[in-house]
């Protein structure tokens, strides 16, 4: 089937040569090929990554082009969007433009028929019968079941009977539902949030670090991991990430639920996903004073604990998993008024230092691993509008394969002064499966006059 | 020996490969028997390759993994050749016309033997990541790969219909289906995959944002995907509304089938991305 283009002047668009151009469907392959080949470069060139690497693959001048056409964030640029946009104009335009003319195809009355236009029909046949009555009202009813329209027509009586009209508006459903899906995205770019928390176990968080400025979004509650479980296959590839989280709302517990990969908890519309792990050092140092009191600190890599009785803090500056054999950490001792120091642990083998007049024993007794979730947060209220949209696009497309515009004509009368019966019959598509339901007609038309070939 | 799931899969290989020779004697030499021949051949072939993915599914079980056989680049090539010679033989029980299937059974019997032979394609059965721990993983892959093996045959239809357009009335070519239900049933091959290839992006983008938190990310796999329906977004609108028919469409079907095996292949091998585990090792 054609649809007759817009270069028809249905309304005198064709006077404003602006509209002309954006109703085209010329501009809508335009955009097709253009979208399709801008898409490429984006496949090709590493997106989101750090500016200087591109500086480093490609050499300045490219670095140029791809900064100045923002190459690097390609699907992001002002000029992607701008084609995609105009993609949308361009199928809005086209609806609004189409709309008379699906409108006026869907109205058009075209059951009443002369016989000569029968015999034009794409598809028909002409069968001589013995008399005018041996096709009855009833015989008429058994090819086509009511409710058939029939006319008084050139010595005869013309039957008919059309479905799937209404499958015009189809290919409306179609495109309709592509600009719920934009809009959809839209909706979601304007009033989403996308943001990572990295946090560790036996830690709470009340803020998310958005993915693209860095800064903190506030979650509305706490988020509290529990442990985090890394497990693997006898092959060593991953078997299974899972983070234990607990939400809670003013100190209190409201919601627990074990995430996974493809496993995401919801609350208050926001929605947190495993995305990574960290492993990192837990290091346990103990302290003895020379009085013999003992004090037990664990701490990560870079935080800063203190022995509050002593008035001493003690930090993690660096750790070493394995040097000469063993764990060594590069310790922070100080906050006691004397100049701060540094000095080097290896893991069992206790060392003295001395602050003023205190002497100190002190050793890494304990390393663990202790684990942080990586954690996807996401808001974003034009999800659904998106999986609207995709359902009408189904939909749509489901009417416009399945669903054909039918119609059958069945004239009995007189031609050329002998009882003839014509039957003729169009389809806008599916034409191959017309023809057998055409053809089985005819056979059922046959059988029952009797009439062979 | 016979019972297991990779020697009756590479079985399969000679098995299609012996009914496009088949079809093809068939065609040339105008023996409908051979043709028949042909059919039954693809027929058992399809069988023992059913009886080889559902071995291989109880297997994975076996092995303790317990996953349907769709999770890497190995068990995709064996489900496109399975999926193609399906929409294959729809196609000719519908039709009655054995010649589609010289052009379609190549297909299938080149993308097992790339799945057995080929060194960069493993075959053992590996434990699913937790990525692709989801009902949603049958549902995309079948979705997906029906659009795949539609386009691969409107693919095959396409170069019909250019040899056929050299117009000869005798020989060979006048045994290919008329023009006119080439130009038709590769319009319909093409919508049909068109369907399924946007189901197939439909049900991904479902499963993106239930693994990732995003349902469309411009993932290499994702964009080409995206280029493909486009290409075939194009053929469509060119016949809709412009009347584009015949070879136009039949250029566009084979530029269309092109982007699909990139979309396939050239995105694990050139590109890395989200779908990394497509990948060849």
């Amino acid at each position: 089937m054609t649809i007759p283009t817009s270069s028809h002047p249905v309304s005198g668009n064709s006077k404003k040569p602006f509209w002309h151009i954006l109703t085209s469907v010329r501009l809508a392959i335009s955009l097709f090929i253009l979208l399709a080949i801008t898409s490429i470069i984006g496949t090709l060139i590493p997106q989101g990554e750090s500016l200087h690497l591109y500086l480093e693959k490609y050499g300045p001048s490219m670095f140029q082009v791809i900064k100045v056409a923002r190459l690097h964030d390609m699907y992001n640029s002002w000029w992607f969007i701008a084609l995609l946009l105009l993609f949308a104009v361009n199928l809005v335009a086209c609806t609004i433009n189409r709309f008379p003319i699906i409108s006026q195809l869907y109205k058009k009355d075209t059951s009443l028929q002369a016989v000569e236009r029968l015999l034009k029909m794409p598809h028909s046949f002409v069968l001589s019968l013995p008399s005018a009555a041996s096709f009855s009202k009833e015989d008429v009813n058994k090819i086509l079941p009511a409710p058939v329209l029939s006319y008084d027509v050139e010595n005869g009586r013309l039957f008919f009977k059309e479905s799937g009209k209404w499958s015009y508006w189809g290919v409306y459903i179609l495109h309709t539902s592509i600009l719920i899906i934009l809009a959809g995205a839209l909706i979601g770019a304007i009033w989403g949030f996308k943001g990572q928390i990295m946090l560790a176990e036996g830690e709470k968080v009340s803020e998310a670090v958005e993915r693209f400025t860095g800064k903190d979004f506030p979650l509305g509650f706490e988020l509290y991991c529990e442990k985090f479980f890394v497990d693997f296959y006898d092959t060593g590839a991953p078997k299974e990430f899972r983070s234990d989280l607990v939400i809670f709302e003013s100190g209190k517990e409201v919601l627990r639920k074990s995430i996974r990969v493809n496993e995401p908890l919801s609350y208050h519309g926001l929605t947190f996903y495993q995305s990574s792990y960290d492993a990192m050092p837990l290091i346990t140092f103990t302290i003895t004073s020379a009085d013999g009191k003992k004090k037990v600190l664990s701490l990560p890599v870079s935080e800063k604990i203190s022995w509050q009785e002593a008035g001493l803090s003690v930090g993690v500056m660096q750790f070493l998993p394995n040097i000469h054999g063993g764990q060594a950490a590069h310790v922070w001792i100080g906050d006691d008024g004397f100049p701060p120091e540094a000095i080097w642990f290896l893991k069992g083998a206790e060392k003295e230092f001395r602050r003023g007049n205190n002497i100190y024993k002190a050793s890494i007794t304990d390393v663990e691993q202790r684990y942080m979730t990586g954690l996807q947060v996401k808001k974003d209220p034009g999800v659904w509008v998106v999986w609207l949209g995709c359902a009408g696009m189904l939909l749509g497309f489901g009417v416009v394969f399945w669903v054909a515009h039918r119609r059958i004509w069945l004239w009995v009368g007189e031609r050329n002064g002998r009882p003839t019966l014509i039957l003729a019959g169009r389809t806008n598509k599916n034409n191959m499966q017309f023809e057998r339901f055409f053809d089985e007609m005819e056979q059922k038309i046959r059988t029952m006059t009797g009439v062979k070939i | 020996m016979i019972f297991t799931s990779s020697y009756l899969l590479s079985l399969t290989t000679f098995i299609y490969l012996g009914a496009a020779v088949l079809y093809l004697i068939a065609w040339v030499f105008r023996v409908e028997k051979v043709g028949l021949l042909g059919t039954f051949a693809t027929g058992i072939g399809f069988l023992a390759q059913t009886a080889g993915i559902l071995l291989r599914w109880v297997e994975s079980y076996q092995m303790g993994y317990g996953h349907a056989p769709l999770s890497n680049l190995y068990e995709s090539l064996v489900f496109f050749s399975w999926m193609t010679i399906l929409v294959y033989l729809f196609l000719e029980f519908r039709l009655k016309n054995r010649v589609i299937g010289v052009f379609s059974t190549p297909f299938a019997s080149l993308a097992m033997a790339y799945a057995s032979f080929s060194p960069n394609v493993h075959d053992e059965i590996q434990p699913l990541i937790p990525a692709l721990k989801s009902n949603w993983l049958i549902a995309h892959v079948v979705t997906c790969f029906l659009g795949y093996s539609s386009f691969a045959i409107a693919c095959g239809m396409g170069l019909m219909y250019l040899m056929k357009s050299k117009d000869y009335t005798t020989g060979l070519l006048s045994r290919l289906p008329s023009q006119k239900n080439l130009d038709e049933l590769m319009h319909q091959t093409i919508f049909f995959g068109f369907l399924w290839l946007s189901v197939g992006i439909i049900t991904g983008a479902v499963w993106a944002n239930e693994a990732w938190g995003t349902y469309w990310s411009w993932d290499p796999k994702e964009t080409w995907s995206l280029i493909t329906w486009f290409v075939y977004a194009i053929a469509l609108h060119a016949r809709f509304v412009r009347g584009w028919m015949g070879k136009k469409i039949a250029y566009l079907s084979i530029i269309g089938f092109i982007s699909v095996i990139f979309t396939y292949f050239g995105v694990n091998f050139l590109l890395s991305g989200l779908h990394s585990y497509g990948a060849p090792r």
